[in-house]
């Protein structure tokens, strides 16, 4: 009866190659320190480095070591990726839920107001929240959250309104269940494998907005960020030394984001029957 | 003629009788009827004096106090004023005389005088009775059982006794001897003011204008012989009536919980009665008077649980129109229609799950307005796909808990026990390995029955089941429907049943109510509706229950062979004539066999065709 989402997702080919690719940016990020012997903002050696075996990938204009500043930047990609899927899938659930439950007018107007943030272009409001406060990183999860959450709220709603029509939702009323207890035990727990792909994708956007806004300059001057690495290597484009500097934050930024973006095609195919060419069952 | 007025009687120290009223008229015969040990052959004997242990209260016959009499005066007045035709047929005549001289006896006993006459008037109630004039010379040996009861019946009746008392007249006789009995006794008793004491009810409904109820020594219940059987106000009554068989109920058998007792306080019955409250055990019940009806009962007899009046619309369509119906305690009504007749429409609206346009829910006489958690304790429903309607997330044991965490009541260990209890009530295994499976472990009767055991859980009063055993096969239907029966006569669970299957509503329900788009067509007794359909409806929907064999079924005049449909019944495929105006007339018009003008532009109310209703302008045509 229940679909094991997991094996689902690490049994098929691109779902293997997403996870894995997770796991290895996630290892990145978390042993940052271990893997590297120098601190990110130390100036470690001369500027422009070629690799070598003490600096991997070379050193930057003010000779930090790149490959030391690429883990510490894979930190900021997935803290900034995760916070917006959080914050953004809570306000989804928020939205999303009460208006399914709730209904009518409420119904109505949230239903508006999400088609109305889902038109405005996400990159201008950063850019101009980062020109009128002093952007920093929690700033950063905070507006591009509330940019990202209508498009969830959207997805939670149709479902919800499609769950709550199920039986045992109508038994559970029966019995006398508050709006409260109908949410929590049963339309978010079959919300769940829905809310985790919108989590990956929010993810995937965010992290890859993170890095479009730093590229842009619109990020905290002292965060490591790929984006900011990428633009700055840009910068040296008339000496011969850019691409040490440039690749590597490239690369580690694609296979970020293809990572989410092999995860989630997987469990879209394990949630989609339609998809899916043979479910796999929990109990067999 | 006779009056009884709180008449007591008690053998050493164990009272019997608690004060029983009662007037007997000539004429006039009046039925009691109750389960043995409920004190009607003590009446019987008080009222002849025979009683041995105490008598107090009064019995007047014509104004003379019988209980004040001395033996001698007794001796005069038995016979010959109220005579008794006793319980066992064996003990009753005298082995050594024939049939004759032992009737000859009774009169010679009063009249003394003239040897003849007695004879002559002996062999007159022997004829009378119906005992052949050979038979009247044979020795009580020598005759069958009904000749002995007409015996017994002469030899009481020869002193043309003003009161005459019955004591189960008719017991221990098959049925066609019993049938005679019964035909001789309706003539006899024209003359007489009698009482028919037996826990026979056909018998008692045969002979009898009025019906008393005896339990436990009082009266429970008395009212017109007619009324009372087919609409039984007190619940003993009701499970006196249930527990008998006959051919006319067509619900299936149901008892009473418990035994009966003479030693209780408060109302006789309240240990077995399921609407007991808290003020049936200390008090006794004043009998009271209502519509030419005697009940002596605190909720004043049955109640009406539930109460519901609704209507319901999406958009254009109407699905309920003023729609009433009324639910008693441990009633079951089914609901009947086809699909799209508003029947889920009309359950779903009661639990509050569809909002009506408009709508008056009277739970316990009380205006149910919101929904509260309150109400949901009361009235719980059962849903038609088992497998549908528990969460695939939640095994037994969440399940069934669910409703109690949304409750909450008791502690954790308090649920725990109430689970297992529910589930040993609904006979499912309640230990660990079960309380761990999940819905698609589960078979569709064991996934039905912990639905029901949901349902349950909060120990509600009313029942809702929507189609709930369509979707099983009939094994394990029945297994369920004997379940929920079992649960209505242990605990008195009113259910209201929606179902298509009239052969199902057959055996389980005690009224039934037709719904035709949206509107009750007919409504009443379900025997009475089964074995007399009034509106067409109906009475295809029976054309068209489920047989096993063929038989003629119902079309008018016609008879109609199921096999080869020869003389078919009208169904929805059979338009007749469309009417010009569908909202305007009689919504079967289209399709009935009866249709006439006037079907097509009026609306038949639903009026009272007694003890039925019926939305028809022919019904029963």
């Amino acid at each position: 009866m229940h679909v094991n989402y997991w094996r689902e997702v690490h049994t098929t080919g691109p779902g293997r190659f997403g996870l894995g690719l997770l796991i290895l940016m996630a290892t990145a990020a978390v042993l940052a320190p271990l893997l590297t012997g120098y601190q990110p903002t130390a100036h470690t050696g001369a500027p422009f480095m070629a690799p070598s075996a003490q600096h991997w990938l070379g050193t930057n204009d003010v000779g930090q070591d790149i490959w030391t500043r690429l883990l510490y930047g894979a930190r900021t990609s997935l803290m900034v990726g995760g916070g917006v899927a959080l914050l953004s899938l809570c306000l989804s659930i928020l939205a999303g839920c009460s208006a399914a439950l709730l209904g009518g007018l409420y119904d109505r107007l949230m239903m508006r107001l999400v088609d109305a943030l889902i038109i405005i272009p996400p990159v201008i409001v950063a850019i101009l929240a980062a020109a009128y406060l002093r952007p920093n990183t929690t700033l950063l999860i905070v507006v591009l959250s509330l940019l990202l959450w209508p498009g969830g709220a959207r997805i939670v709603r149709a479902q919800t309104l499609s769950l709550k029509e199920r039986m045992p939702v109508y038994a559970a009323r029966t019995f006398g269940a508050g709006r409260l207890h109908l949410l929590f035990n049963h339309i978010i727990p079959d919300l769940g494998p829905i809310l985790i792909a919108l989590m990956i994708q929010d993810t995937r956007r965010a992290v890859f907005m993170e890095a479009g806004l730093s590229f842009l300059g619109v990020c905290d001057p002292t965060m490591i960020s790929w984006g900011k690495m990428m633009q700055h290597a840009l910068k040296f484009v008339y000496l011969d030394v850019w691409k040490w500097w440039l690749l590597p934050a490239g690369f580690a930024l694609s296979l970020t984001v293809m990572g989410f973006t092999f995860t989630g095609f997987a469990l879209e195919t394990a949630l989609n029957p339609r998809l899916r060419k043979e479910a796999g069952h929990a109990d067999n | 003629m006779l009056i009884i007025k709180d008449l007591k009687a008690s053998y050493n120290g164990l009272q019997i009788l608690k004060g029983i009223n009662l007037n007997l008229e000539k004429g006039r015969v009046l039925s009691v009827i109750g389960e043995s040990g409920a004190g009607k052959t003590t009446l019987g004997r008080a009222v002849m004096g025979l009683v041995e242990g105490r008598c107090t209260g009064e019995i007047l016959l014509e104004g003379k106090s019988i209980l004040a009499c001395r033996e001698e005066e007794l001796r005069r007045i038995r016979g010959k004023e109220i005579a008794m035709v006793f319980q066992n047929v064996e003990d009753g005549l005298h082995p050594l005389y024939s049939i004759l001289y032992q009737v000859r006896e009774a009169v010679l006993v009063h009249s003394p005088k003239d040897k003849n006459a007695a004879e002559e008037k002996a062999r007159g109630v022997l004829d009378l009775v119906g005992l052949d004039k050979r038979r009247s010379l044979a020795y009580p040996h020598q005759l069958s059982g009904g000749e002995k009861q007409r015996a017994l019946i002469a030899l009481s009746l020869v002193n043309n006794p003003g009161v005459l008392i019955l004591d189960e007249p008719t017991a221990s006789l098959d049925a066609l001897t019993k049938a005679d009995i019964i035909a001789v006794l309706k003539r006899i008793t024209k003359e007489t003011a009698t009482l028919v004491i037996t826990h026979d009810i056909s018998t008692a409904a045969a002979l009898s204008d009025q019906m008393a109820v005896l339990y436990g020594g009082r009266i429970l219940e008395l009212g017109d012989t007619g009324d009372l059987l087919t609409g039984p106000r007190h619940p003993y009554t009701r499970g006196l009536l249930r527990s008998y068989p006959n051919m006319t109920t067509t619900k299936d058998l149901q008892g009473i919980p418990g035994r009966m007792s003479h030693h209780v306080e408060g109302c006789p019955f309240h240990p077995r009665c399921t609407q007991r409250i808290r003020i049936c055990a200390r008090e006794v019940p004043l009998p009271v008077s209502k519509d030419n009806r005697l009940i002596a009962c605190h909720r004043g007899g049955i109640i009406p649980l539930l109460e519901v009046k609704c209507s319901k619309s999406f958009g254009p369509l109407k699905v309920l129109q003023g729609v009433e119906c009324v639910l008693h305690e441990g009633e079951t009504l089914a609901l009947i229609g086809e699909s799209g007749s508003g029947k889920t429409t009309l359950a779903k609206t009661v639990m509050g799950l569809l909002r009506a346009d408009e709508e008056e829910i009277r739970l316990e006489g009380e205006r149910i307005t919101k929904r509260t958690k309150d109400f949901y304790q009361r009235v719980q429903m059962i849903f038609q796909n088992p497998g549908e309607s528990i969460s695939h997330r939640m095994n037994v044991l969440q399940t069934i808990k669910e409703p109690l965490d949304i409750h909450k009541t008791g502690t954790g260990e308090e649920r725990l026990a109430r689970i297992r209890q529910v589930l040993d009530e609904v006979e499912l295994p309640a230990d660990d390995d079960f309380l761990k499976k999940y819905p698609h472990h589960l078979s569709g009767g064991e996934a039905q029955r912990v639905a029901i055991a949901r349902a349950l859980v909060l120990n509600p009063k009313v029942l809702i089941a929507d189609e709930s055993t369509s979707a099983l096969d009939a094994s394990v239907q029945a297994k369920i429907l004997k379940l929920m029966m079992n649960l209505q006569e242990k605990r008195g669970l009113s259910l209201l049943f929606i179902t298509h299957d009239l052969a199902l509503a057959k055996k389980i329900s005690d009224r039934l109510i037709v719904l035709l788009k949206g509107r009750i067509v007919e409504e009443g007794p379900t025997s009475d509706i089964i074995y007399q359909p009034l509106h067409p409806y109906t009475r295809a929907l029976i054309d068209f229950a489920p047989l096993l064999k063929d038989r003629t079924g119902w079309n008018g005049d016609h008879r109609w062979n199921r096999r080869t449909g020869e003389n078919m019944p009208q169904t929805a495929s059979h338009f007749k004539r469309p009417p010009a105006n569908p909202a305007a007339g009689c919504p079967y018009a289209s399709r009935c066999p009866g249709v006439k003008d006037r079907c097509y532009t009026e609306k038949p109310e639903l009026v009272a065709c007694s003890p039925r209703k019926v939305a028809c302008f022919y019904p029963g045509f």
